[in-house]
């Protein structure tokens, strides 16, 4: 057997839900009487996304929103990973910010749009606000629990061969929450998507989310699907270019999760 | 033969006594309640006893890891107050780093140090090979078997040259025929290396096998029993003599009863 068998498997399997949506999209009209406007044809959708990728607004708005989705990600991950680093490893630090945290946890990410509307006006400011705050809260714990569930033996391993301050912090404790960083950059990235289309139909002069909800007031549901397919398209994209590489790269072989 | 052996103390034990502190209940459990040792300089000395008696605590309070409640450890006259390379310890987990491949497992010590590269890893290839490892260098220990990993877990405590080598029940978790393999390595590798060893065990054989001396620990809370001298030489201490060897098999069996309390056929 090549290697390449079970991977065609693989694929073959995970487009299957696809091709059967597809399909049902394509017999609906055929089954049921709607106005198209409620759910518009397969073929109108791709003549729609012809047109905007001709006329460049489909590009413009997927880079708005991938530009504030990285810039929110940094910052929220930014902040989020060394405090959550400085929260595992001191417990003063733990003290004084975890019930604030969990506090804040609570309303965290769309609830903020009022406010962020408010402090940075309608556009770039308040979306990426509500993006980078939603990626924070969703981060930071497992920033915690990764460093905190390093075993005490490889402390002692480290420590009785010589390792101090800096080398603890690079050789042992960086790695060895690394499996726990890693799923929160995931899961954080997966809701910063989410709070980037929400925030731009609420506070948005542009991107995706910007895209759907503007297309709404003229009934071109269309643009309104278009975006959601990409959306979920770009996702799917992004975690297998970024996530997927960056795990089999690391945690994967070291053996500390199967794959 | 090991007859140069010096008498210099190495590592001396006064009165220690070890307790763990519960935060909360402000309870204490007494781990160790007075040992008086001293470990000689470039000797192997065995602790051993029944599960529970202290053993590891011991070792965590030789290594810096835990202060004594009570009397001093010192190590060239110098008070021990925290962990450092000058003790290495070889655990019964192995600890091995995940995510370094062996060589930089083994070269670990020395990249804290600050050995360059090239220099460190000569050293380490040089542990390898004596612990028979030299083809699993490139692997992660997630890659390698128990007695394997247990090797390499050696390996990097001997490249980083301590004075003293603290192993706690190192060859526990792997089965009786890869340990008894172990055991005869490490007799070899020690004969090379000739540096201090603390070795603890539950197990009386292996104690007698490897030990110039063999401390018998109380059940918990852990006080000395005895201390037994075992002067077979270094050149018979491989298994298939010593099965048959009469001072082994005496050895084996006092040891044994001042553990158990009894005596045992043999
Ligand atoms: N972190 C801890 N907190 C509280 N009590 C502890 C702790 N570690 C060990 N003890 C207790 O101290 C005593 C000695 O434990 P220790 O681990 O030193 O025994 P041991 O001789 O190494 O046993 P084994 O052969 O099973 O490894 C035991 O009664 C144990 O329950
Ligand atoms: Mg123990």
């Amino acid at each position: 057997m090549t290697r390449l068998a079970p991977r065609l498997h693989d694929l073959a399997l995970g487009t299957l839900p696809f091709v059967l949506i597809l399909v049902a999209w394509f017999l609906l009209p055929h089954l049921l009487d709607y106005p198209s406007y409620m759910l518009p044809s397969l073929g109108t959708v791709i003549d729609r996304a012809i047109g905007s990728i001709e006329d460049g607004s489909l590009l413009e708005n997927t880079l708005a929103s991938l530009q504030r989705l990285a810039i929110g990600f940094i910052i929220g991950n930014g902040v989020a990973i060394p405090l959550g680093i400085a929260i595992a490893l001191n417990r003063h630090v733990a003290d004084t910010l975890r019930p604030v945290l969990t506090f804040l946890q609570s309303i965290a990410g769309i609830a903020w749009v009022p406010l962020a509307i408010i402090w940075f006006g309608i556009g770039q400011g308040a979306v990426v606000f509500v993006i980078a705050n939603t990626i924070f809260f969703a981060g930071i714990y497992n920033t915690v629990v990764g460093v905190e569930s390093i075993p005490n033996t490889l402390y002692r391993a480290v420590r009785s061969h010589g390792g101090k301050g800096i080398q603890i912090f690079t050789e042992l404790i960086l790695p060895g929450a690394l499996v726990q960083i890693i799923l929160g950059l995931r899961t954080s990235m997966a809701y910063g998507w989410r709070a980037l289309v929400a925030g731009e139909m609420i506070a948005g002069t542009n991107g995706l989310g910007y895209m759907s909800i503007e297309a709404v007031q003229w009934y071109q549901t269309e643009t309104v699907i278009l975006g959601m397919i990409l959306i979920g398209i770009l996702w799917l994209i992004l975690d297998r270019l970024l996530f997927v590489p960056l795990e089999q790269r690391t945690i994967v072989r070291w053996g500390l999760i199967q794959r | 033969m090991t007859t140069t052996q010096t008498t210099d103390t190495k590592i001396r034990l006064d009165a220690v006594r070890l307790e763990y502190v519960k935060e909360e209940g402000r309870s204490r459990h007494l781990a160790v309640e007075s040992i008086s040792l001293d470990i000689r300089d470039k000797e192997f000395l065995v602790v051993v006893g029944p599960s529970g008696c202290g053993k590891s605590t011991l070792i965590s309070a030789i290594a810096g890891f835990l202060k004594p409640t009570g009397g001093h450890i010192t190590m060239d006259g110098r008070e021990i107050t925290r962990p450092g390379a000058d003790r290495g310890v070889v655990f019964q987990e192995y600890a091995l780093l995940p995510w370094k491949r062996v060589i930089d497992n083994v070269a670990l010590g020395l990249k804290f140090k600050g050995v360059p590269k090239a220099e460190r890893y000569a050293t380490a290839r040089r542990f390898l090979a004596i612990t028979n490892l030299a083809d699993a260098e490139q692997k992660f220990p997630h890659e390698l078997s128990g007695g394997m990993k247990q090797r390499a877990a050696v390996a990097r405590t001997l490249a980083n040259a301590p004075e003293v080598m603290l192993m706690d029940e190192p060859f526990a978790a792997v089965d009786a025929q890869t340990r008894m393999t172990l055991q005869e390595e490490l007799v070899r590798v020690w004969e090379q290396a000739r540096l201090t060893v603390l070795f603890v065990t539950h197990s009386v054989e292996e104690a007698v096998f490897l030990g110039d001396r063999v401390v018998v620990l109380t059940p918990g809370p852990g006080r000395i029993k005895s201390i037994v001298d075992v002067s077979i030489p270094r050149a018979r201490r491989n298994w298939q003599e010593m099965n048959q060897d009469p001072e082994f098999i005496r050895l084996r069996d006092e040891v044994l009863v001042q553990v158990r309390g009894q005596p045992v056929a043999a």
